[in-house]
């Protein structure tokens, strides 16, 4: 696993998400440049929420939507990330 | 008609006349039941006539021996699935249940689902065999109301369902499939806080998506397992992952080619024939043709939610929103699965609201499984919000467009599911309204003006194009999307605007799911985002491609050659005098340059920008007939950049009319025995055009920096505010507040009546 040099981002669940998956907690600082590491390290604290992650949520990276959270997605020093229910349209 | 765009570039933001255009009205275009096969048979669905019913029974043997049978299938035929809800939150899929709304097993849970099918050599044997199927059902007691399924003795639709999202989770169970909850702040102190507080209940009709095409399709198995659908759908990719799905089969021996589409709003997302006509054909090892009546398609497809609401808002004297609240119970039909969710993320985000929490509530009962139609959910909750709303602003004295104003969601206010707000354009769309020459116009007697707003994400995400350059200069580009609202148009104006070549040298097509990218549906106003963005990528790629062969016919390195207005041209004159070369030139030395020129991209496309509208309508009720005529309407959107400015128009007013019908006149009427007493469009009434009075969009342009053209969809927003509006307009018209839709006529008697005690 590559070292990371990233400055701390800020991650936060939903309720129902943080309720069936982390034990209620839903907020939480990481050190992370990227989408990936963010997953990684939230896998990291509770295996197997990296997969749900990515295929339950849409995130919103400093309130920028994305249907779903990228490997590819750069985050910036002090970025804010909600990991948000999945939305579908018409 | 708004002049946009006309500055910034040469083809986006132009008008030319649409490439499928002369098919369509001269009748040639190929829509789902145009399509056949050699040697197809004739399908035919056997439904059930009760809304809750358990299958005792069902004997096949006298209608297979009927000549001319070719194969019979009910729900046992299909491979079961697991009990489990895969995937997104909102579209958690559980082919449990949709394998029993596709066809159902032990019980039938509303009028018209399918409980077999049957394919023959013509329509007159699968009738006469759909009078021979022996089909023992126990009539059950059923229920059809949101508020009345909630009850704790109403009938179950599922005797085991455990409602999700409440903990600890309830030992009974009952017809809640789910709870969800978002709050931002500290609701009740922002109550306690407010000078004035305004609360009211609501109710909604389930409306049907409308489309003028029904459900058809045309499904061949080859022995060895290869098979191909053809259909009209909003989404051929997942028409092949259902069917895959449904079936047993692998994604790869499933290809699918999608139709014209007369219409979709949503509706045309689910599939509902296409694993029928497949089993029928590899049962039969023939082709199987399904074409739905107008009344199995109000029987068994869509509707959207009806829905039962309460809305609470305090403000302070001056106007400022201090607190929001609201409950909101959908019916999902008879499957979990309503759009509740996005109706609670939706139903504040206009607002800069410090306090706010959303609670809702996912039903079944004895109706057909709801589907998406036209920003899902978000319309519904925008009819109670943007009400409060109207009452506040009454009660407050204030103009309605001035308390949105002072309380609208600009870039940076904190949303109720989160996080911070990216983009604006909603205090655009305001001051459109505004500014409007009618918006102060004086009304006549009985007439009344109303506003209201609303908010809808947006979608983005997996798209994929190709382009070929051909020998001419015409320029091919294939995507993946279903064109339902003109999306070959916009395709090939941002292509030509890519390269910088006349609109006429592009042709756009819709490609199978064989011959391009994996493409998400046609739907959540994503593909001009979304799939602009692929065509976009590849259209660049193909320069990169057209500035290396320049390169080598000048024999100059690439990094010499630039692309300009649609040709290459020399980096600078140090690279040589070379006359600019047109992409014809290059594209007719393609052989001996490297051979055909061809690119693909595929993007997962983010950063789309939720989309905004603001609309006022004048109306005017007869106090005799109690009928509402609408005098004017007036919709100002956020549109981004508008592409092909006629189409955005054109969605904004066909948004409107939907909302128009769901406002005054749309609704699932059912029988005691919850049987659908309306399932035409002589007895659902839609707004035809002489109901309808010019409806005047205002494209309002707030670029989205997250796309080459700023790009924001423009399909959905369009119909959240017309519910509201009307409303809004009634009660400034007769003093009276209706809070259940649709407003017809009977109901504004009945108000005015009541006016009168």
């Amino acid at each position: 696993m590559p070292e990371t040099t990233a400055a701390r981002v800020s991650v936060s669940l939903s309720n129902g998400f943080s309720r069936r998956y982390t034990g209620g907690k839903r907020d939480f600082e990481i050190a992370a440049s990227s989408m990936r590491e963010v997953i990684r390290a939230l896998d990291a604290m509770y295996p197997g929420l990296g997969e749900h992650l990515e295929e339950e949520t849409t995130v919103a990276i400093d309130g920028e939507i994305h249907d779903q959270p990228g490997y590819f997605q750069k985050l910036r020093e002090g970025a804010e990330v909600f990991f948000i229910p999945k939305l579908e349209g018409g | 008609m708004n002049d946009v765009s006309t500055t910034r570039y040469k083809w986006v933001g132009t008008r030319p006349i649409r490439p499928d255009g002369v098919p369509k009205v001269t009748g040639r275009a190929m829509y789902g039941a145009d399509l056949t096969m050699p040697g197809a048979l004739y399908g035919k669905v056997i439904r059930s006539p009760h809304a809750h019913a358990r299958i005792r029974s069902i004997d096949t043997a006298k209608a297979a021996a009927l000549p001319g049978v070719k194969a019979i299938i009910t729900g046992a035929d299909f491979p079961d699935h697991k009990f489990e809800y895969i995937g997104p939150e909102r579209v958690a899929v559980n082919f449990w249940h949709v394998t029993r709304n596709v066809m159902a097993r032990e019980k039938a849970l509303y009028e018209g689902h399918p409980v077999a099918a049957i394919a023959a050599t013509s329509k007159e044997v699968a009738e006469e065999a759909a009078e021979l199927l022996a089909i023992d059902y126990e009539v059950l007691p059923h229920v059809i109301d949101v508020d009345e399924a909630m009850k704790e003795d109403a009938p179950l639709l599922f005797e085991d369902m455990i409602t999700r999202g409440i903990d600890p989770a309830p030992k009974k169970p009952s017809n809640i499939s789910k709870r969800l909850e978002f709050a931002i702040g500290d609701v009740d102190k922002g109550f306690a806080e407010a000078d004035v507080i305004v609360e009211k209940e609501f109710k909604t009709a389930a409306v049907h998506q409308g489309y003028i095409e029904p459900h058809a399709c045309i499904a061949r198995v080859d022995p060895g397992g290869q098979s191909e659908v053809w259909t009209t759908t909003q989404g051929h990719f997942v028409v092949r992952a259902m069917v895959a799905k449904l079936l047993g089969m692998s994604i790869g021996d499933v290809r699918v080619t999608p139709s014209e589409i007369g219409g979709g709003f949503g509706g045309k997302i689910p599939v509902y024939l296409e694993p029928i006509a497949a089993l029928l054909s590899k049962k039969s090892g023939r082709p199987c043709k399904l074409t739905m009546g107008r009344d199995e398609v109000f029987k068994a497809t869509g509707p959207t939610s009806g829905s039962s609401m309460w809305v609470k808002i305090g403000a302070t004297k001056d106007g400022r929103i201090i607190a929001a609240d609201g409950i909101f119970k959908f019916q999902a039909g008879a499957f979990p699965g309503s759009p509740v969710m996005n109706a609670c993320l939706c139903a504040f985000a206009p607002y800069d609201i410090e306090n706010a929490r959303s609670v809702g509530y996912d039903v079944v009962s004895n109706r057909p499984k709801s589907a998406a139609y036209r920003a899902p959910g978000s319309p519904i909750s925008a009819f109670a919000v943007e009400s409060v709303m109207g009452i506040l602003a009454k009660k407050l004295g204030m103009d309605p467009v001035a308390l949105r104003l002072k309380n609208a969601a600009k870039i940076g206010t904190t949303m109720i599911y989160g996080p911070k707000l990216a983009h604006g354009g909603y205090i655009e769309t305001l001051e459109a309204v505004k500014n409007h020459p009618e918006y102060q116009k004086p009304l006549g007697p009985n007439q009344g003006r109303g506003v209201a707003s609303g908010y809808w994400f947006n979608g983005g995400g997996e798209s994929s194009a190709n382009i070929q350059i051909n020998a001419d200069g015409t320029i091919l580009v294939a995507t993946g999307s279903v064109d339902v609202g003109g999306s070959r148009a916009s395709m090939a104006l941002m292509a030509a605007e890519t390269f910088g070549v006349d609109y006429d040298q592009v042709r756009a097509t819709v490609a199978d799911t064989g011959s391009v990218g994996y493409t998400h549906v046609t739907g959540g106003s994503r593909v001009t985002f979304a799939t602009g963005t692929a065509v976009v990528n590849a259209a660049k790629k193909a320069i990169d491609e057209l500035r290396a062969r320049a390169a080598m016919i000048w024999d100059v390195p690439v990094d010499g050659v630039v692309w300009e207005q649609g040709c290459a041209r020399p980096a600078s004159s140090n690279v040589g005098d070379f006359k600019p070369m047109p992409l014809k030139d290059i594209a007719a030395k393609a052989g001996v340059t490297g051979g055909p020129i061809s690119t693909a991209a595929s993007v997962n496309a983010g950063g789309q920008a939720p989309g905004f509208s603001t609309q006022f309508c004048d109306v005017e009720v007869d106090p005799e007939t109690g009928k509402v005529k609408i005098l004017r309407f007036v919709a100002a959107q956020d549109v981004g950049t508008a592409i092909h400015p006629s189409y955005v128009e054109g969605q904004i007013q066909g948004g409107v009319t939907q909302g128009i019908g769901w406002a005054l006149n749309e609704e699932y009427i059912y029988d005691k025995q919850g049987r659908l007493d309306n399932a035409g469009f002589l007895d659902y009434r839609c707004p035809v055009a002489s109901d309808l009075p010019m409806i005047e969009p205002l494209l309002v342009e707030v670029p989205n920096p997250a796309h080459p053209y700023g790009v924001k969809g423009v399909g959905e927003v369009n119909i959240c505010p017309p519910m509201a509006a009307i409303a809004n307009a009634i009660d400034n018209a007769i003093g009276r507040r209706l809070t259940e839709l649709p407003m017809s006529p009977p109901k504004i008697l009945a108000a005015l009546d009541e006016a009168a005690d």
